[in-house]
């Protein structure tokens, strides 16, 4: 198929052609991220701010169709859960080599 | 042509070359439901590997936006396409998922890139189904994939440039795509000059640059696109899975095997990356305590990348629990609507395996899990909760720990100057 001259019908170019995907679905998404972000560690605002982010075009696309006070209560909803608790980790000492010894002389 | 056995499938298929296994396997698990996009991993590669001249549409590892999204452009529409042509109807699967590990997704009854070359191409030499994209569809990752091609009301005309259109309506998920090191690499079937190798210590797939004369046969073979053709040296490449941080070869790697450059960037936290244990049969040997088998097997959370192109790829995915299924099966297999049950309703080792993601950039050999008690219950979006205080440790190579995450209640501790302020 040539590329300036693409036909209309051609489900491959996807021009018009109706997928599912509604609020129910738009919401589930929403919610989706909200758990994740939750779970990293972000709070509140910062997870809002994810949605409304123009350059984040899922997240945002959802804030648009559901509204800001909407996406406020799913996140509102995670963070209650998993701000909760908070994972700390912890990396294994490294095992640090004995130096040699060095004469360190003092100024005064 | 010989005969191999696709677990992945769940049955023998064939391939032009007689199997052999690799005594580990790299693979990876990326966790759909957290990426955002925001092509960390793609930058971390191409600053690593591909800016040189000759490279410029080169994106060993990408993110696209589903459903409009490919890169290069259509490149699932297109082989699912070529496949359904050469079996009409007949890109089916049968039987039901189980614990077995050869056929646990049931058994795939369509036909195999492989298998449909038998029958539908000529000349005989044509060992794999597959197509040669243009260079259109090279040569601008991510275009459209948020707008439509067109402005509405007009027929016929891309729009030329794009980001003043409106946005398509229907979002899906990011996918997130590196080369899947198959273990029945279709590139490695097409090279008509044998430069095209798995190593047998990892199963890593490399291209002899050497030895490669640029026919362009691996790109047209691999339906999942991600050998690229270089114009300047007139040879292919191809992702290598940063090599040299796998082996512990890279100076920063202080001789233990790492996590590749995409992992490591991955702000999302979506990525695991590690090596799992190969039977002699080609199927994963038992290895309860890898992560990554852990994931696969146990919990089977994590599925392959269009199984049914018998490539048997090495790079898993956990779906995205809100896309509609039938879009998802077609993408993962059968085993998409256990893999959400199990995510959405993850048991309590599957919530400690995935606080392992991106805790480290070395390779994870082993977890163990400190079992604590539970410090809450309830529910979340209508579902049923419980978090626990339990500690999960991994451990590296050669059995040492490398890190251990715990579960904390943040306690906020009254400064003196309000201590009786009640």
């Amino acid at each position: 198929m040539p590329y300036d001259n693409p036909d209309p019908t051609d489900p491959q170019e996807l021009v018009g052609v109706e997928l599912p995907g509604d609020e129910c679905v738009t919401r589930e998404m929403a919610a989706a991220f909200a758990d994740e972000f939750a779970q990293l560690g972000y709070n509140r605002a910062q997870i809002q701010a994810l949605y409304r982010n123009a350059f984040y075009a899922g997240a945002h696309q959802a804030w648009q169709l559901l509204g800001d006070e909407e996406i406020a209560r799913l996140v509102d909803e995670s963070v209650n859960v998993w701000s909760r608790v908070r994972y700390v980790v912890t990396d294994r000492p490294d095992e640090i080599e004995a130096q040699p010894l060095r004469l360190i002389r003092s100024r005064s | 042509m010989p005969t191999v056995k696709n677990w992945q499938l769940g049955r023998d298929m064939s391939y032009p070359y007689d199997a052999r296994y690799p005594s580990r396997q790299f693979a990876f698990v990326f966790n759909i439901n957290r990426c955002i996009a925001c092509q960390s991993c793609t930058m971390a590669c191409k600053s690593t590997w591909t800016f040189s001249k000759g490279q410029e549409h080169m994106w060993w590892a990408n993110v696209e936006t589903k459903p409009y999204g490919g890169y290069p452009r259509w490149w699932d529409a297109k082989i699912l396409g070529l496949l359904e042509q050469a079996n009409p109807g007949g890109q089916l699967w049968s039987g039901n998922a189980s614990d077995s590990r050869s056929a646990p997704y049931g058994k795939f009854d369509g036909q195999t890139v492989f298998e449909a070359a038998d029958r539908a191409l000529t000349p005989e030499s044509a060992r794999v189904l597959g197509y040669l994209p243009t260079d259109e569809e090279w040569n601008s990752p991510n275009i459209y994939e948020d707008n439509p091609l067109g402005r509405p009301g007009v027929r016929n005309q891309l729009d030329p440039t794009g980001e003043q259109l409106p946005i398509h309506n229907t979002w899906f998920f990011y996918l997130a795509r590196i080369c899947n090191h198959c273990s029945y690499p279709a590139c490695l079937a097409a090279c008509p000059r044998s430069a095209i190798y798995k190593r047998p210590e990892d199963g890593i797939v490399l291209i002899d640059q050497a030895e490669c004369r640029g026919y362009r046969k691996c790109v047209e073979a691999c339906p999942y696109k991600k050998t690229m053709y270089r114009g300047n040296t007139r040879t292919s490449e191809k992702c290598i899975a940063c090599y040299p941080r796998v082996e512990g070869t890279d100076p920063e790697s202080d001789g233990e095997p790492m996590e590749t450059r995409c992992m490591a960037a991955c702000i999302g936290q979506i990525r695991m990356q590690g090596l799992v244990q190969v039977a002699e049969d080609g199927t994963w040997a038992e290895d309860r305590y890898n992560p990554l088998y852990f994931l696969v097997h146990i919990a089977k959370v994590a599925l392959p990348l269009y199984p049914q192109f018998g490539t048997q790829p090495n790079g898993y995915y956990i779906p995205p629990r809100w896309v509609p299924r039938p879009y998802l099966t077609q993408m993962f297999g059968p085993g998409v609507d256990a893999a959400i049950d199990n995510y959405v309703n993850p048991s309590r080792e599957l919530v400690a395996v995935l606080q392992l993601f991106r805790r480290s950039n070395r390779i994870i050999y082993k977890y163990e899990i400190q079992e604590g008690p539970k410090i809450y219950e309830g529910t979340l979006h209508g579902r049923k909760v419980e978090l626990y205080n339990d500690t999960v440790i991994a451990f590296g190579r050669r059995g040492q720990e490398l890190f251990r995450t715990t579960v904390e209640e943040p306690v906020h501790v009254r400064s003196n100057k309000h201590a009786n302020s009640i």
